[in-house]
């Protein structure tokens, strides 16, 4: 039976809901809090018990539609809540890291061939996008086109290396086109 | 009952915040997680979760934040561009969805890897029975040398990778030249030569990537003892310990006589000379040796000790394998290269991974090795080492039959982590340009330190794979123990390129396997590779924490049991 979103004492902890946004969003999940200042329930999405589970926070307002699906234990063991803040600064720093080396890997401007090909060569060679060019090994570049005749400096060993790198990713890249 | 827990929650919150504390502690839960914000206008923005503002209305901060999906309306920001900083205020949130929240209830994962780092420690001090005491970092020497290794490992890391490579390929092609040409000058004149010369290569390639070759080649020529001098001027103060083996091989090569000689000579680096010819010598070598290294540079002196133990093992093998190792050699540089670069060109490079994932496999058949290793190394008692060897040896010896296993073992490292697979591959890569001289001066550095009796192995196949491993348990306990055996190590992983060597490689990586650090290090030390080799390491730490364990149990096994 559908509940009125604006209702917030419809949100008991431990409920298990079916949501609809208004968004379109469907979901069902466990209520693991609701706040009512800021409206905003917080769910705990797939019933199991693990320990990796899916949060949303999700406004009450945008709630178009949810269903009681059942009532089960409080999700969270208050004398087991405790938190690390160290260890959350220290995984949120390694996430922006990789979050920033990742954006490195992702040429701007180019295209999602360049893109491929830069991926290919990055799991062989150290590689960078120097604007569109492909930097590799800090020495040799790859620019547009990104054909094998398109590498250009370096050390002759180093330049004719990039070459058959890129050859063999090329060949390999039109494989998995054809194939796939 | 959960919800009288939770009123009691959401009473006290007033105080502090408006928010309820179960709100605030799932806010807490998904700091630093990738999270996907639904704003009011239909767009999805990806980011890292930052914050949240609790004092009144839940806003949030997310960093990195990128538009994964464009909804109506406009906004200040456009697909695909990665924001720094991005303000969600409340009156915009529509949800926020996390994946992946671990509770700290729930968790037992947090903190593997502080858990790794601590294990391995750990088992470094255990490993030397005189370093039990260290444990606690109480011994400068060894703990030092250990954390130097770990730190130049994390700088090189932090360094760019491609440009010191890069600097570095350069010298090291000088090198590798030098090396070579001195190697096959020495080859027609003697064996011996060769053996000292590979010796003085390696270990300048070990230390600091210097240009020991020409220095090796003529210590070669002359005396053991003049190119320890060599190594000594060459090699920093680290290699004073090596120095000191090399005299104790000197002693024992007027016992062996002949061959026996250069097998001493060899053993000095790591090992022909221990071999089956004169274990008494050896055992006098090892001895000498890991008391020299304790008392001076526990780093050193754990490699020179390692290298004996491992040249004893694979003695038999080797003396063998040594003379025709060599000669061979000359044809697989040619093919290693083609090899190597072939490799290097396949982005799959499954080879390579099979290799490291061997580490871990093989880390089953190390602990014999390793324990043998571990004996002459640390322990005092070169008997016991002596015969451990024999047995690592055998034990070897079948296992190197099956390259199966070790392919296995491969898939398995490659399971672990696909960063630890790249950086395998780059490792390769690096390998290829520099193949040929550093695969030279790799192999020469293996005879000469540890990864030099691995070397010999190689081109005998079968026995040089045996002992290829035992070589490589040992070496990575070295590593472990100290920068001397990063060296070693490092010849090793250059042999890799190479088909024949493949074995060996395993060997290396099992070693590896045994102590992750240990193989990074050893690529460092290679010089050649240094610093794609820190690289690795600190990927590999991270990567593949499940390894580390494993290898650690098994070194902490052997060395308790050995210094016990």
């Amino acid at each position: 039976m559908a509940m009125d979103g604006s209702n917030p004492e419809e949100f008991a902890v431990g409920c298990l809901l079916s949501i609809k946004t208004t968004f379109g969003d469907e979901f069902e999940g466990q209520v693991i809090t609701f706040d009512r200042p800021s409206n905003i329930l917080v769910l705990q999405e797939g019933i199991k018990p693990g320990p990796r589970r899916n949060i949303r926070l999700l406004k009450a307002s945008y709630i178009k539609e949810s269903n009681f699906l059942g009532q089960a234990d409080d999700p969270l063991d208050p004398n087991n809540c405790y938190l690390d803040l160290s260890a959350l600064q220290a995984r949120e720093e390694l996430a922006i890291r990789q979050a920033e080396a990742e954006a490195e890997r992702i040429g701007v401007g180019v295209t999602s061939e360049a893109q491929s090909i830069f991926d290919a060569l990055s799991k062989t060679l150290p590689v960078r996008w120097d604007e569109t060019k492909i930097v590799v090994m800090n020495e040799v570049c790859v620019s547009s086109p990104y054909l094998p005749e398109s590498v250009s400096g370096g050390t002759p060993a180093a330049n004719e290396r990039v070459k058959k790198v890129l050859e063999f990713e090329r060949k390999r890249l039109q494989l998995r086109n054809t194939s796939g | 009952m959960g919800c009288n827990n939770r009123d009691v929650f959401s009473e006290d919150d007033a105080s502090s915040s408006s928010l309820s504390e179960a709100l605030l502690f799932a806010t807490m839960c998904i700091i630093g997680l990738p999270v996907d914000v639904h704003v009011k206008n239909g767009s999805i923005y990806s980011g890292i979760f930052h914050t949240a503002s609790v004092e009144k209305d839940y806003g949030i901060i997310l960093k990195k934040a990128r538009m994964t999906k464009k909804g109506k309306g406009d906004a200040n920001v456009s697909k695909g561009a990665v924001i720094d900083t991005l303000v969600i205020l409340s009156g915009d949130l529509v949800q926020v969805v996390a994946k992946g929240v671990m509770f700290p209830a729930d968790g037992v994962g947090g903190n593997m890897a502080g858990d790794d780092t601590e294990i391995i420690v750990g088992t470094v001090p255990h490993a030397d029975s005189l370093i039990s005491e260290d444990e606690k970092s109480t011994k400068p020497l060894k703990v030092k040398t250990w954390t130097n290794q770990t730190s130049r490992s994390l700088a090189l890391t932090g360094n760019g990778f491609t440009t010191k490579i890069v600097g570095n390929e350069d010298e090291k092609r000088e090198l590798q030249l030098n090396q070579i040409g001195n190697v096959q000058e020495i080859e027609h004149e003697k064996r011996n030569g060769i053996h000292f010369a590979k010796i003085g290569e390696a270990s300048d390639s070990s230390t600091n990537e210097r240009q020991a070759g020409d220095d090796g080649s003529k210590g070669g020529n002359d005396d053991g003892k003049e190119t320890f001098a060599c190594v000594r001027e060459e090699t920093a103060n680290e290699f004073h310990s090596s120095s000191s083996t090399y005299t104790h091989l000197c002693q024992v090569e007027p016992v062996n006589g002949g061959q026996t000689t250069v097998m001493s000579k060899l053993s000095v680096n790591g090992s022909l000379c221990n071999s089956a010819p004169v274990p008494v010598t050896l055992d006098y070598q090892c001895s000498k040796r890991s008391t020299a290294a304790y008392s001076s540079d526990a780093v050193p002196s754990s490699m020179s000790a390692i290298t004996t133990s491992a040249a004893d093992v694979i003695s038999g093998p080797c003396r063998n394998s040594s003379a025709t190792s060599i000669e061979i050699s000359a044809p697989q540089r040619s093919e290693s290269t083609r090899s190597a670069k072939e490799f290097k060109l396949n982005p799959g490079a499954k080879i390579f991974s099979p290799s490291f994932a061997n580490p871990v496999s093989a880390s089953p058949p190390v602990p014999t090795v390793s324990n043998m290793t571990y004996m002459a190394n640390n322990s005092p008692v070169l008997p016991v080492a002596a015969a451990q060897p024999e047995v690592g040896i055998n034990s070897f010896i079948s296992r190197p039959s099956v390259p199966v296993k070790y392919t296995q073992y491969g898939n398995m490292t490659a399971g672990n982590g696909g960063s630890g697979s790249q950086f395998s591959q780059s490792i390769v890569g690096h390998m290829g340009h520099r193949t040929q001289p550093l695969r030279y001066a790799a192999q020469y550095n293996t005879v000469l330190a540890e990864p030099a009796y691995v070397q010999q192995n190689s081109p005998a196949v079968m026995v040089g794979r045996l002992g290829q491993f035992v070589y490589v348990h040992p070496v990575s306990h070295d590593a472990f123990q100290g920068t001397a055996a990063v060296s070693p190590m490092a010849p090793r992983p250059m042999l890799t390129p190479n088909h024949v060597q493949f074995p060996k490689q395993q060997a290396t990586n099992a070693a590896a396997q045994a102590m992750q650090f240990c193989v990074p290090q050893s690529l460092i030390t290679s010089g050649q590779q240094q610093f794609t080799v820190p690289n690795h390491i600190p990927l590999l730490q991270p990567s593949f924490p499940a390894n580390r364990p494993i290898p650690i149990p098994g070194t902490n096994g052997f060395y308790s049991t050995k210094f016990s």
